[in-house]
């Protein structure tokens, strides 16, 4: 046991978790039957916490040619691109991407977290300089642990601190990386990248922009925050994932820097570990196809979350600072958040439960993502839901008219194979809620 | 100590009292992960305070060879004679 007494602090934090009332990190889904309704401890549930921004999950064509290419490519690649060589497939997923996002060049890895440990690692060196918002996603600070780059933070989204540090470190030689998300993923709000941009053209730097959260869900085409703030031209580096949006697993970088294929031997994360599997390329080409023909999921994503932001802001909830597909309740105690969190499982919605040190200002909240495959259905229970145990737990105050019984919806559109318990949300005894905060 | 190095770890300690929100009188043997008690999240916003107070640049992996106090103060006179 010695080997892992390093870890006693933690583990006895995670007692006090457990028996604060609930697990986040064991909940299992018995079943998943849409891209927004799954299955816990026998009861229906609606999933309020997947980043399945445009619902394709189950997207019916995206199934198809997965399948189809298992048939003809096999389940795996089992290897590299560097030992075992690329399939077509892979190409023709690079070259989809960077005609998506008008680049020149696109290089594709095994996951989100990949494709930032790889291009932040690589980019800079030892003579360089990274310099990155403070309330950077773990992949991005892992990635400056990578690398051998001095790592300057500033203070999030604050582009004049940003250009303070940069001012400090004008006399150094070597190249400067700034590194920003379009959308941060735990309170849902958007980089000032205009400002952003500025001060790196003020400075001479280069600016990658981490679009996980909001490719699919920003700007006219899609392309997220700097297509809606009208500034991709500089931005040098876009970074994203397919986990969100495009529905599968997988990361990218596009760029139009000259030379940028060198780096397909010099960054470890892409040189080391197996290509992408035929299922996951298939469908992540058919979504992609889907977001880019479909801009209507974007219109339908865009007005449920503002129904359900502004739905949870009107009932008193103190939310993030914008109406965008991530919406935080911001609750501050971390027993509170988790009995609040529990209760939610139990009344059949799923969210996210975040706690320090995942959280900017060691606050804790209730975190949901909104999809486009929600129905206003789905959005007014979770609303109601969330407002009732609010009250219940006095984080709201007391409306005496109100109605305490919210139907479940109904099913939208479930698998058809799916053997779901339909058990109908429960209002439970004013038990573990009553007295709290 | 000379008199210049008391001063310093006097305004590295307000510098700290600005991040933890309680007084904390530092010595120079003091350990900044052990005694303090800051974990790494507090030590990388202890670290850009400290910037802005000394106005100079601290990469994170200087902060990782700082043991002691006394380190801290002996990489901030350093960086602000470079600077
Ligand atoms: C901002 C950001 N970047 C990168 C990632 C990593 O992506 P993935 O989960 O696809 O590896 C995530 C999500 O997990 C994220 O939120």
């Amino acid at each position: 046991m010695a080997i892992l007494d390093k870890f006693s602090g933690l583990a006895a934090r995670y007692e006090q978790l457990k028996a604060s009332g609930g697990d986040p990190f064991s909940i299992q889904f018995d079943d998943i039957i849409s891209s927004v309704e799954g299955v816990v401890k026998g009861k229906r549930t609606l999933l309020f916490g997947t980043n399945n921004y445009l619902g394709l999950t189950f997207d019916p064509i995206s199934m198809e040619r997965s399948i189809d290419a298992i048939r003809k490519h096999g389940t795996g690649t089992t290897g590299s691109r560097i030992a075992n060589g690329s399939y077509r497939e892979h190409e023709k997923l690079e070259r989809e991407l960077a005609d998506f996002y008008g680049h020149e060049h696109c290089m594709v890895f095994s996951t989100g977290y990949q494709a930032n440990l790889a291009m932040i690692s690589t980019l800079v060196g030892k003579d360089d300089h990274l310099i990155i918002d403070a309330d950077s996603h773990a992949s991005i600070y892992d990635a400056s642990r990578l690398g051998h780059a001095p790592v300057v933070r500033f203070r999030h989204n604050n582009p004049e601190d940003l250009a303070k540090r940069l001012a400090r470190l004008k006399d150094q030689p070597g190249e400067k990386l700034i590194v920003v998300e379009g959308i941060y993923s735990m309170l849902g709000d958007t980089a000032p990248l205009k400002e952003f941009v500025d001060v790196k053209r003020e400075f001479g730097a280069y600016l990658m922009v981490d679009e996980a959260h909001s490719m699919g869900v920003l700007g006219q085409r899609g392309r997220g925050l700097a297509e809606r703030e009208g500034v991709e031209e500089d931005v040098d580096f876009v970074v994203g994932t397919f986990s969100k949006s495009l529905a599968s697993v997988g990361g990218f970088c596009v760029s139009s820097v000259e030379g940028f294929d060198i780096l397909r031997l010099a960054a470890r994360p892409y040189m080391f570990t197996a290509s992408l599997p035929p299922a996951i390329i298939a469908s992540t080409l058919s979504a992609l196809e889907t977001l880019r023909n479909e801009p209507q999921r974007r219109a339908k994503l865009r007005a449920n979350s503002r129904r359900f932001y502004n739905g949870l802001k009107d009932a008193g909830f103190t939310v993030g600072p914008e109406a965008n597909p991530i919406v935080a309740v911001i609750l501050n105690d971390p027993a509170v958040a988790t009995m609040f969190w529990k209760r939610l499982v139990d009344e059949g919605m799923y969210l996210n439960l975040a706690l320090p040190p995942a959280t900017p200002n060691s606050s804790a909240f209730l975190r949901s993502s909104v999809s486009a495959a929600h129905t206003e259905e789905h959005i007014d229970f979770a609303i109601a839901l969330m407002t009732r145990v609010g009250r219940e737990f006095g984080i709201l105050p007391e409306a005496p008219e109100y109605s305490n019984v919210t139907p479940f919806p109904r099913v939208s559109a479930e698998r058809l194979s799916a053997r779901a318990a339909t058990a109908p949300a429960r209002r439970r005894a004013a038990d573990v809620g009553a007295g709290m905060a | 100590m000379t008199e210049d190095r008391v001063a310093l770890i006097s305004e590295i300690s307000e510098v700290l009292e600005t991040v933890t929100n309680k007084a904390i009188e530092l010595k120079p043997g003091m350990n900044i992960v052990n005694d303090l008690g800051l974990d790494s999240i507090a030590v990388m916003n202890f670290c850009m305070a400290l910037e802005d107070r000394f106005d100079i640049s601290i990469p994170l992996h200087d902060m990782a060879s700082v043991v002691t106090v006394d380190d801290l103060a002996s990489t901030i006179e350093t960086l602000r004679s470079n600077a």
